[in-house]
């Protein structure tokens, strides 16, 4: 069995930039409060990042850019049809339960659209869903005119983005359920085999005849749900949607994905190396807010802390090439 | 041998990660004083360089407090909202904000305050959730003051559009719905396109602006927002031969707005000063640390705020308004160049 390079590097560094932080904040970037901030900033970006690994391990150039604009469509036009239906502070509950229903159906209906576009029409992923990108936000903009759309802070939903549940906060829980689930339908369900598979050989996928129409579109079909639930949370932690909301999510969210050694081509990625990957860029961006330096340093260091990672990709290759000579040579030796 | 490099490379990357992290890390924690951080809408822009200019004359006018302003490197409210959220993490007294978009902070902002966060906004006079707002001026005057100037410009005739950063920039808005408002007194002006969006990026407003100048030819003035608006258009008149043909009266700084203005393809720039506005902010911040009262009448020490209005504002915070407005042309500029 070959061990993940990617999960290693990634849990060290979540503890060297715990460790750093707490030493050079004196502590307070490990307490209580400053945990479950970082906590309740990484699951939105989280889920998008899950998304566009998804597309990513579909193959075939697969990347979803419509993400954040798909969440904010679901934000946006669930909370416009849930507000018409109720009044968010007399029955909360009810709002709540529409509003998130709501906008995982337009979040799945989103990611569905992407699916046909790619599959049934056979558009290349990232004009597909450069498209709908700006489908979305422009959507977005016309149900809401351009302006943010108040969702107030009914309880449930307002326990949902801020709340917490033994100390965890309600969202972050929330992702990492949703982390292991999918983590678990990619390794021990048909679909995950399938996807992979499809993902690593495209050709030899259909020669099989594995339905690869039906899987990319469920695939997309997910990252849109994906979004629709960061849609929520984002919702539930601001009070106020807003179709601009989250623009430079777009590239971090990929820049997750990568870092998190999901492999551009397809075939590859995990779930896991996601969450944490996302994990490790919420450290580094509150520990360097936290040092007050400039945010052009955090640019800075993501790239830096890229470029490392594509760096050890690399490596593993050489070792892979490595290990892989000797083992051709034996049947020479043997003979 | 795998395994020797595995531990060689996470050993290489935690190395220098530390690395980068420590000589960063130096800045930070220097002082025990109580904290008062500006959190701009975006860094590296030359408004809020001016703001920060000011935020540091406050910090040496006041050593015993702890002062910096931090902003995103993109202009995204999610990027902002990451910045305060870490802020009030870490400890920090009193937070001056210039939102983004002022409702995708209410709730953060609103947390902020529960938890005893000093929270002071500018820019924002429809934040529910803060403590003070504090404005330049009455931002419908100003609006007015800005039209008036594009109108005697323009012969109160001919068609004429506005920029502003963005939908939902709210100042902005209600600039330009002033100066629409002072322009429905002239019958000849003919408001077309109205509330195009800048993103306060110029590369951006000189692409919209070439574009308004093909589609209507005979459009006569522009009236424009965002503080780097005023560059992005004045850019597209001048290269499109039709500096002093078209007016252009917008918010804008004197210094970068100074080769156009000479040129004759900026009108008029009107601005306050942001040096002023973030000292303001900051003393309004430094007087609820203290516990003080916001009077109506008061002095805030600050050029331009010697007597504050102080009114009611969106919510249960107050709305502290100056008199900084400054509207300059060609001919006087110089006297207030930076």
């Amino acid at each position: 069995m070959k061990r993940d390079a990617n999960l290693l590097v990634l849990c060290a560094l979540i503890v060297v930039l715990l460790s750093l932080g707490g030493a050079v904040s004196g502590g307070t970037f490990l307490s209580m409060f400053n945990l479950q901030s970082m906590a309740t900033q990484v699951p939105e970006i989280g889920l998008l990042a899950i998304g566009v690994m998804l597309a990513m391990c579909a193959g075939n150039g697969g990347i979803d850019l419509s993400g954040i604009a798909n969440a904010n469509m679901a934000g946006v036009a669930s909370g416009i049809f849930a507000l018409s239906l109720f009044d968010a502070y007399q029955s909360p509950m009810l709002f709540t339960v529409t509003f998130a229903v709501g906008c995982m159906v337009v979040g799945l209906m989103g990611g569905i659209l992407n699916g046909i576009i790619i599959s049934r029409f056979g558009i290349t992923p990232i004009l597909g869903t450069l498209g709908t990108q700006m489908l979305f936000t422009g959507l977005a903009v016309v149900l809401s005119d351009g302006r943010s759309v108040t969702i107030g802070a009914p309880d449930p939903l307002y326990a949902l983005g801020n709340g917490l549940i033994f100390g965890v906060p309600t969202s972050f829980l929330i992702f990492i359920l949703i982390g292991i689930v999918l983590g678990l339908i990619l390794r021990y369900t048909p679909y995950g085999l399938r996807l992979m598979l499809t993902g690593a050989n495209p050709k030899a996928a259909i020669y099989s005849g594995f339905p690869s129409g039906r899987i990319i579109t469920t695939t997309y079909a997910i990252s849109g749900l994906l979004a629709g639930i960061a849609g929520i949370i984002i919702a539930a932690r601001n009070v106020n949607v807003k179709w601009d909301y989250g623009t430079s999510y777009l590239l971090v969210a990929i820049l997750i994905a990568v870092m998190a050694g999901v492999r551009p081509e397809g075939g590859y990625g995990r779930v896991i190396n996601v969450v944490l990957s996302a994990i490790v860029l919420q450290l580094l961006s509150s520990l360097l807010n936290f040092i007050g330096l400039s945010n052009f340093v955090r640019d800075l260091a993501w790239g830096a802390l890229l470029l490392c990672f594509l760096a050890v990709a690399r490596f593993d290759l050489i070792n892979q090439v490595m290990v892989f000579r000797p083992s051709r040579r034996i049947p020479h030796a043997t003979k | 041998m795998k395994n020797a490099r595995h531990v060689l490379n996470t050993g290489l990357k935690v190395a220098l990660v530390t690395t980068v992290m420590g000589v960063a890390g130096q800045a930070a924690w220097a002082q025990d004083g109580k904290t008062i951080t500006t959190v701009v809408k975006i860094s590296g822009i030359p408004w809020f360089d001016r703001m920060e200019t000011g935020v540091d004359l406050y910090a040496q006018e006041h050593p015993e407090l702890n002062i910096s302003q931090v902003g995103p490197a993109t202009a995204d409210s999610a990027q902002q909202l990451q910045i305060i959220q870490d802020l009030i993490a870490k400890g920090t007294d009193a937070l001056a904000v210039v939102p983004m978009d002022p409702t995708i902070l209410e709730g953060l902002l609103k947390r902020a305050m529960d938890r005893g966060t000093i929270v002071v906004t500018h820019e924002a006079d429809n934040q529910v959730n803060t403590m003070a707002d504090v404005e330049a001026f009455d931002n419908a005057e100003y609006g007015a003051a800005l039209n008036a100037r594009l109108a005697e410009c323009m012969d109160q005739e001919g068609k004429w559009t506005t920029f502003v950063g963005s939908l939902g920039s709210r100042t902005h808005m209600q600039w330009v719905g002033a100066g629409e408002e002072n322009a429905s007194q002239y019958p000849g002006m003919e408001l077309v396109d109205a509330n195009n969006e800048s993103f306060d990026d110029a590369n951006g407003t000189y692409e919209k602006a070439k574009e308004i100048l093909r589609k209507h030819p005979d459009i006569k003035g522009f009236q424009t927002s965002a503080g780097n608006d005023v560059l992005g258009v004045g850019r597209a008149i001048e290269e499109a031969g039709l500096t002093g043909k078209v007016c252009l009266v917008g918010t804008g700084l004197p210094n970068p707005s100074a080769a156009y203005l000479d040129s004759g393809a900026i009108t008029a720039i009107g601005f306050w000063d942001p040096q002023k506005a973030g000292m303001a902010m900051n003393e309004v911040a430094r007087i609820l640390l203290d516990g003080g009262e916001l009077t109506d009448g008061m002095d805030l020490g600050v050029e331009g705020y010697n007597a504050v209005s102080v009114r009611q504002g969106a919510g249960e915070g107050k709305l502290v308004v100056g008199n900084g407005m400054v509207i300059v042309d060609k001919d006087t500029y110089k006297e207030r160049l930076f």
